[in-house]
């Protein structure tokens, strides 16, 4: 689970933006680079896959406050480019449960969709290093790496949105953390975020989650390797 | 989750806000969530859910379920409250109040409006396949949420989720789990040859929004309206948030007499 769980208006207004623009800047890539492989075919794929993502995300383990994910199967099984795409439309039913801000639906699209991407890879370079009798080993760890990155991810967003842009390009007149106070009303309330301890959290409560992810991937990946392995082991991006 | 319960309450409500058309409550929505993101002041916030709270009493729903599949968010906001941690409790409080307020306005959107209107509301500001991933994902989740019902019954029928067998258990959901992709993959083969032999090319035709404008309509509109000017008043003129006891006095006392009048209906 590397999902901002982040209330609206909290985040800084430009972060906020830069979030929609680069998903949209993905989300256009992706439909471009799946156009040629019958993407009209994908849709109840794409629906299937969604749908199981959402039954699991809305299930928390409350004394870690912990959800799983399930984004590197997507990744695995449909691609980067097409798990992209599910991710988008997990991220946007998600939101009208209020699971996470509906502003910051974007922002969560790129931390989620890096999770799948590098998760795909990953599996693929295990499976050429370790060797496809290891499907098992090679889907948990690059379940749990993709976590770890999409979480650094996540708490780079949060630290991010301790600085103002005006401070970054240099605006000129008066005291620039003044201006954007007054510019930007929802930054002051990160203003005051202890990043160590937000890291800190973070990093104990889904240390726990990581491994369980992996351990709930690779059981997945197994099974599903067993029963189907068409729908693995092809080059599937 | 509660996908089924919210879609039955979204399909079966007889108040304004069932009545009223998907674009003007998406309006709405839009207009709550805008003031929520304006103001950091904890009594305006707290008067903004006292407010939807009192709406929600209006749908004739069960309260207190709404409230309760609304308050999920705030798992998480705690932990970003704690992190931002210097001693303010109203800081805290207003981290905290503007999770449960977003979720309890998307939450009152979902819950009056049937998953489709939405969808085709912001279908012509979404890519095709996006839009029809949605319909689909929509219906989707319900066939698994019946696969998952049984899965689970099969599972502790065969002593498969035990009490202290953590491992064990694990691996016989993560199983699951697979299963439930294999068989939703097979599904959605026969789903797409089912939506080949209906003519389906590429697009899924929906009935369009409608956009005449109602009584119900014009309720939503006016409510969303006047949460967003009071908020932007304050935003823009601090001295009236001198006036935010008030706000929130009135909102309390609405709620109280919404809650008596539907108590007396019922």
């Amino acid at each position: 689970m590397s999902h901002l769980h982040i209330p609206d208006g909290v985040l800084p207004g430009w972060l906020v933006m830069a979030g929609w623009i680069l998903t949209a800047l993905i989300l256009a890539f992706s439909i471009y680079r799946t156009r040629s492989t019958e993407l009209k075919r994908k849709v109840p794929l794409i629906g299937i896959i969604s749908a199981l993502m959402i039954v699991c995300m809305t299930i928390p383990i409350v004394p870690i406050a912990y959800h799983i994910n399930l984004s590197v199967i997507a990744g695995i099984i449909l691609g980067p480019a097409v798990a992209f795409i599910s991710i988008f439309i997990v991220d946007l039913i998600i939101a009208m449960f209020g699971h996470g801000g509906i502003t910051v639906v974007g922002l969560n699209t790129v931390v989620v969709g890096a999770e799948a991407f590098i998760g795909f890879y990953l599996f693929q370079l295990f499976l050429a290093i370790i060797g496809r009798d290891s499907i098992m080993w090679s889907s948990g760890l690059a379940a749990v790496i993709a976590l770890i990155i999409s979480t650094s991810i996540l708490v780079g967003v949060v630290y991010l949105s301790r600085i103002d842009p005006e401070i970054v390009i240099g605006i000129e007149g008066g005291h620039p953390t003044e201006v954007a106070n007054e510019a930007n009303i929802p930054s002051q309330l990160t203003k005051g975020i202890n990043i160590k301890s937000f890291a800190k959290t973070i990093l104990i409560l889904l240390g726990i989650g990581w491994l369980l992810e992996g351990i709930i991937t690779a059981f997945v990946i197994k099974y599903v390797s067993r029963v189907r392995p068409d729908l693995i082991l092809p080059q599937r991006a | 989750m509660d996908v089924a319960i919210i879609d039955y309450y979204a399909n079966h409500g007889t108040s304004f806000l069932h009545k009223a058309k998907a674009l003007w409550k998406v309006i709405f929505t839009g207009l709550v969530i805008a003031s929520i993101i304006l103001t950091n002041e904890f009594y305006m916030l707290l008067g903004i859910y006292i407010t939807l709270v009192t709406i929600a009493v209006w749908t004739r729903l069960p309260i207190s379920r709404i409230i309760t599949i609304a308050a999920y968010p705030a798992i998480f906001a705690l932990i970003f409250a704690f992190a931002m941690w210097n001693g303010s409790w109203l800081k805290a409080g207003v981290i905290i109040l503007k999770a449960l307020t977003a979720a309890l306005t998307m939450v009152l959107l979902i819950v009056t409006t049937p998953y489709p209107d939405v969808f085709n509301v912001l279908r012509p500001f979404l890519p095709r396949v996006v839009a029809e991933g949605l319909f689909v994902t929509y219906r989707s989740v319900f066939i698994l949420l019946e696969l998952t019902d049984e899965l689970i019954k099969g599972l502790k029928v065969r002593g498969g989720l035990t009490h202290r067998k953590h491992i064990r258990n694990i691996r016989n959901f993560s199983s699951g789990i697979g299963l439930l992709l294999v068989k939703g993959f097979d599904y959605s083969e026969k789903f797409y040859g089912m939506m080949n032999v209906r003519g389906y090319g590429g697009r899924i035709t929906t009935q369009g929004t409608k956009t005449s404008i109602n009584r119900n309509d014009v309720l939503a509109i006016a409510l969303g309206l006047l949460i967003f000017a009071i908020t932007i008043s304050t935003v823009i003129e601090k001295r009236f948030l001198e006036f935010g006891v008030y706000i929130l006095a009135c909102s309390a006392i609405a709620l109280v007499i919404s809650s008596i009048y539907q108590r007396f209906q019922n």
